[in-house]
């Protein structure tokens, strides 16, 4: 059993990563370049109905944005939110790459 | 000057006490201000402590020492308007002079004058990984310091004062370069003091400049999320101070055009800045006898939240 568990848990982990994803949004961010000014945007992003979870790559300059079940992100909730943090949206769009919600400004 | 000790000591100290408590109203670098945005409704809270100390090698072996404590707390109305308040306290203001009688020290504490200024973000250019802005800034300094306080000696000379007595309004230009390796930021900024029961600081101009390097980490290849940053500084401050003016007779021995260096190092995550700076003089051209600065030193912290 013991030497079970390390496959259960990593299976869990990959099951719970993937439903994640699939509410999951990537932001790419013009003007991030310090994690000082990445806590701004995750406070701006908070305020959006439904947002959970909240990762700055400062050095890819994109932010992950994951929502609860149910819940969608637009991209003018995405580009309010990072304007208000004093930020420019380069792009915009679903971890599962719908190619609907690619932009760039 | 009303001084017990020395007609001359006292102006000189204008410049110490004025830079003490000028340099911390800014909310960054660490020595002046800085153009990166403070998002709506978001809040930096900054505490600095400055230790300044200068001496002279004359008959009368001036020391002047100064701690104190600059707070601001910055609030973004929009994104591209802050506000920024500044609140200096004072733990000690202390001149020590030889006179006839012997060496004697004269001191004060308590609260200075608040500040409260605004800076607009009037140009704004963002890139994948950084970002170039400039940003007036212009604010009014209220007198809300004691300025008569007294000792045994009597009355304290103004500059020695925790506050000047007068509305001063100050205004300028900070622009930022910023990328992921590193960041330029530059300064002009104007200071003009307003008069008070006969006496009127020199006004004061000062151009500012710092570049913070990334020095760890070394890369960022590979690096996912926020780690913390640990950025080496060096800034230089090129100050000049009028003539303080005392009635309607401008005092020829205040005032003078200095040049600061600034080695330092901030450690910089998503929430917390700690940093610290030395500020050795380099050049010094006063007006008449001066006092020399030895050093400042600067630590303090800011908080985002």
């Amino acid at each position: 059993m013991l030497t079970k568990l390390p496959l259960l848990l990593a299976a869990l982990m990959l099951s719970v990563a993937a439903l994640a994803a699939d509410n999951q949004y990537v932001l790419g961010v013009d003007g991030l370049a310090c994690p000082f000014c990445a806590y701004g945007i995750e406070k701006r992003l908070h305020k959006v109905d439904g947002v959970a979870d909240i990762q700055v790559d400062v050095a890819d300059s994109v932010v992950r944005v994951t929502l609860r079940e149910g819940k969608a992100l637009t991209e003018e909730q995405a580009r309010q939110a990072v304007e208000e943090a004093g930020f420019t949206l380069r792009s915009f769009s679903g971890a599962e790459g719908e190619s609907g919600r690619q932009s760039a400004q | 000057m009303r001084s017990n000790i020395h007609p001359r000591a006292t102006p000189l100290l204008v410049g110490a006490l004025l830079l003490a408590a000028g340099a911390t109203a800014q909310a960054a670098p660490n020595t002046f201000n800085t153009a990166l945005p403070v998002a709506r409704d978001q809040y930096i809270w900054r505490e600095q402590f400055v230790w300044r100390e200068r001496s002279d090698d004359g008959p009368m072996e001036r020391d002047v020492s100064v701690q104190a404590l600059g707070s601001v707390l910055g609030y973004g109305v929009t994104p591209k308007f802050a506000l920024f308040g500044m609140v200096p306290y004072f733990f000690n203001r202390e001149l020590q002079v030889t006179t006839p009688t012997g060496r004697i020290a004269r001191d004060t504490d308590g609260i200075g004058d608040i500040s409260l200024f605004g800076r607009y973000t009037l140009y704004q250019n963002d890139f994948t990984g950084g970002t170039f802005r400039v940003s007036p800034l212009f604010g009014l300094t209220a007198p809300t310091g004691d300025d008569n306080d007294r000792d045994r000696f009597g009355e304290l000379p103004r500059p020695l004062q925790a506050g000047d007595g007068a509305w001063d309004a100050f205004g300028g230009v900070v622009a930022t370069y910023q990328t992921l390796q590193y960041q330029l930021d530059a300064q002009v900024l104007y200071r003009e003091n307003g008069h008070h029961d006969g006496f009127a600081r020199g006004d004061v101009t000062r151009f500012d400049t710092s570049l913070q390097y990334r020095i760890w980490p070394r890369s960022l290849q590979g690096v996912s999320g926020t780690p913390g940053f640990v950025y080496a500084l060096l800034e230089s401050n090129l100050v000049h101070r009028e003539r303080d003016v005392t009635g309607r007779d401008a005092d020829a021995h205040s005032g003078g055009t200095q040049w600061l260096l600034a080695p330092g190092l901030q450690y910089v995550t998503r929430s917390w800045i700690v940093e610290g700076t030395l500020q050795l003089p380099v050049a010094e051209d006063p007006n008449g006898d001066a006092i020399d600065d030895d050093y400042i030193v600067r630590v303090g912290f800011r908080r985002n939240f």
